[in-house]
């Protein structure tokens, strides 16, 4: 269920940010675009029923990182004073509007704003994987688009560090994230298989809508989570697709490479995705 | 990682790895505490060190409860217990592990850590995860010095599918490693294997280890060298003698029979067989064409005499010689494609050769031509099938 707080109780709570608009709320978080001091940031009250831990493993994560593709955490405050609780954080407000409103069916993109887009992307995805970080739920609505086009990743909802002894306290995690991106490993369930290809799977499907105008694995008439995970697990029929065939044999490569089923076959590194991408030319 | 051939040591080979260094053989050799306590170990390190030549140590927990004879001279053997022991320590003696795997190394001045692991087995989730911290104690000690770690992957003689292979590989690869020291469990009977499909699961797997981007050292390949370059690996160890070839599991547990090959005739390495032949026994009974092919010579072999014994001595530099020779434009190719292509032209000739002999009613020991055509079409499936393997290695940058 989605957590909401209505804007004027937001501004009750906060009284030193101007309130701008509410912005898509999630199970996790209620957010907003607040200014202060005449600047930007996205204010996000966070859930009640989020576990401490769990949220303070998000803000460690993300206050690792300071990459121009990855958002960037300002503040975060856990108090409780008087029966009242404050759970919030601040980040980094990026302009712009969703990946999502860059896709639409049946509209390839071109190689240069394949390369311009999803190359830097890349490069947020590598910082992460240096901090040791597993996004786990990359997804258009979690990349924001600049005005200049610049990629920025965010909401680390279910982020987690990878060498945190702390990993199994998402122990439900199997099935959290957006299973329109899930990769295999996180349809089977298997929580300790989840690592950075997991994200480099997401990074693959969003490639592929770009490129080719449509999800990989998702058909028409496919009603059910079963038959999606079939397809993600099992089916290798997006390569037939003519768009897909007519892309040039490197974006090919790249796609099938991390829309493999298993990680071993992936990329290890969006470093690496990166690269390819840069060479396919227009950036 | 120095690419090309790594001495693999290992049967008091250390002296004669100090022999072929110093002729400019190999650019590094593979130290076996089984067979050298530490303490010669260090000079033997420094001494290849002093010859340019890189040093590594293979920890050898491959039968993780055997510590006896020269293991117990090395920080490590503390930690010689059964795999469930294992992985029932506790971090703080986990700790314990790294800082011996820290010393080790920096006395012995290692290029790289090589991480203790236990070989992988089919649905054995928990060496997965044995192995993962077995790692990242060997990662501690590598940080410590400044120094790469690798990632060791066995897979265990239960890898009997792709499959198994590719499933263990997800979790092999996901450890955080500079490079990978990786060994295949082939049929332990078989002195090289002959079944076209191990070997073909061989090669996948080293080439998906090579796709990671990161340097891939197959360890004891022997003549399967050149398949490994074919498989994108950047180093290949090679022992000097025969029972070094192959990953056995039986090396790393008590020997139960005295071993050491009493006094069995040398053997002669000829690349055009790539095999043996027993000298003077089986080269004096070659017609002269084909004397003359198969007994192509290296510096180890050119005061040979016909009908005359020869050193096992010089006959284990020569095999030596003449695989690091061989292999050596394969390590040096950035195309794993090229390599692989001409490794099976090799074997061919090599079959087709052996088929010469065949023909004269000669019959060769050692059961010397059986595994050529197996690994020739084993080497001719990868390139069939893993296209996309070898053209994603390439677009990455090469082995």
């Amino acid at each position: 269920m989605v957590f909401i707080v209505p804007i004027d109780s937001a501004r009750a709570q906060f009284p030193d940010y101007t309130f701008i608009a509410a912005l898509t709320p999630s199970a996790q978080k209620s957010a907003f675009h607040v200014q202060r001091a005449g600047k930007d940031y996205c204010l996000k009250i966070i859930a009640p029923n989020q576990g401490l831990d769990r949220v303070q493993r998000e803000v460690l994560a993300m206050q690792a990182l300071d990459h121009t593709n990855v958002v960037k955490i300002l503040e975060y405050e856990y108090s409780a004073k008087a029966g009242q609780v404050r759970h919030y954080m601040v980040e980094e407000f990026v302009a712009g509007d969703d990946l999502s409103a860059h896709f639409s069916p049946g509209q390839p993109w071109t190689l240069g704003k394949i390369a311009a887009v999803f190359a830097p992307l890349c490069d947020g995805l590598a910082a992460l994987e240096d901090n040791r970080i597993v996004h786990r739920d990359l997804k258009p609505s979690n990349v924001r688009m600049r005005p200049d086009g610049s990629p920025v990743i965010i909401d680390f909802g279910l982020a987690r560090m990878l060498d945190m002894a702390s990993i199994t306290a998402t122990v439900d995690g199997a099935m959290i994230g957006t299973p329109r991106y899930f990769s295999p490993e996180q349809f089977r369930g298997s929580k300790r298989d989840i690592d950075h290809r997991t994200d480099l799977y997401a990074l693959g499907v969003l490639l592929y809508e770009a490129a080719v105008g449509r999800h990989p694995s998702l058909q028409p008439g496919m009603q059910t989570m079963d038959e999606l995970s079939d397809a993600v697990c099992t089916s290798e029929s997006f390569v037939n697709d003519t768009t897909f065939k007519a892309l040039t044999p490197r974006l090919q490569l790249t796609v099938r490479r991390l829309l493999e089923k298993e990680r071993a076959k992936r990329p290890t590194s969006a470093r690496i995705v990166a690269k390819v991408l840069k060479d396919l030319g227009g950036v | 990682m120095r690419r090309g051939t790594w001495h693999q040591c290992g049967h008091n080979s250390q002296i004669l790895v100090a022999e072929l260094m110093e002729a400019g053989l190999g650019v590094g050799a593979i130290i076996s505490p089984k067979d050298l306590a530490l303490d010669k170990a260090k000079e033997y390190a420094a001494q290849y060190r002093g010859l340019g030549k890189g040093v590594l140590f293979d920890p050898q927990f491959y039968e993780p409860e055997f510590a006896a004879g020269k293991l117990g001279t090395y920080p490590t053997a503390a930690f010689r217990q059964s795999i469930g022991a294992l992985g029932a320590l506790q971090p703080s003696v986990m700790t314990g592990l790294a800082q011996a795997l820290e010393t080790e190394n920096r006395e012995l001045g290692c290029d790289a850590v090589i991480a203790p692991a236990i070989p992988y087995e089919a649905a054995r989730p928990d060496i997965v995860g044995l192995n993962a911290r077995l790692f990242d104690a060997a990662k501690a000690a590598g940080d410590a010095i400044g120094i790469p770690t690798y990632a060791t992957i066995v897979l265990g003689h239960s890898t009997t599918t792709l499959d198994v292979a590719q499933a263990i590989l997800s979790g092999a690869t996901a450890l955080n490693a500079d490079g990978w020291y990786y060994a295949f469990e082939f049929d332990a009977q078989q002195r090289l294997p002959t079944d076209i499909e191990a070997v073909y699961r061989y090669g996948t797997a080293g080439l998906t280890l090579a796709c990671t981007g990161k340097p891939v050292l197959h360890a004891c390949a022997g003549p399967l060298a050149n398949i490994s370059y074919g498989a994108g690996a950047r180093g290949a160890g090679i022992g000097i003698w025969q029972n070094l070839w192959g990953f056995t599991r039986s090396k790393f547990q008590p020997a139960t029979a005295q071993g050491g090959g009493g006094d069995a005739p040398p053997r002669y390495f000829s690349a055009p067989l790539w095999g043996t032949i027993v000298h003077p026994d089986e080269t004096l009974q070659l017609p002269s064409g084909l004397h003359a092919r198969v007994m192509q010579h290296s510096p180890y072999s050119q005061n040979l005499t016909p009908g005359v014994p020869w050193s096992k001595r010089e006959a284990s530099k020569h095999l030596v010689h003449v695989i690091a020779t061989a292999t050596e434009p394969l390590a040096q190719s950035a195309d794993a494609r090229q390599a692989m292509s001409a490794a099976i032209a090799t074997l061919v000739a090599a079959n087709a050769l052996h088929g010469a002999i065949r023909s004269t009613g000669v019959q060769l020991r050692d059961s010397t031509d059986t595994y050529q055509s197996a690994w020739a079409a084993a080497g001719t499936r990868l390139l069939a099938n893993n296209t996309d393997d070898y053209d994603w290695l390439e677009l990455s940058g090469g082995p």
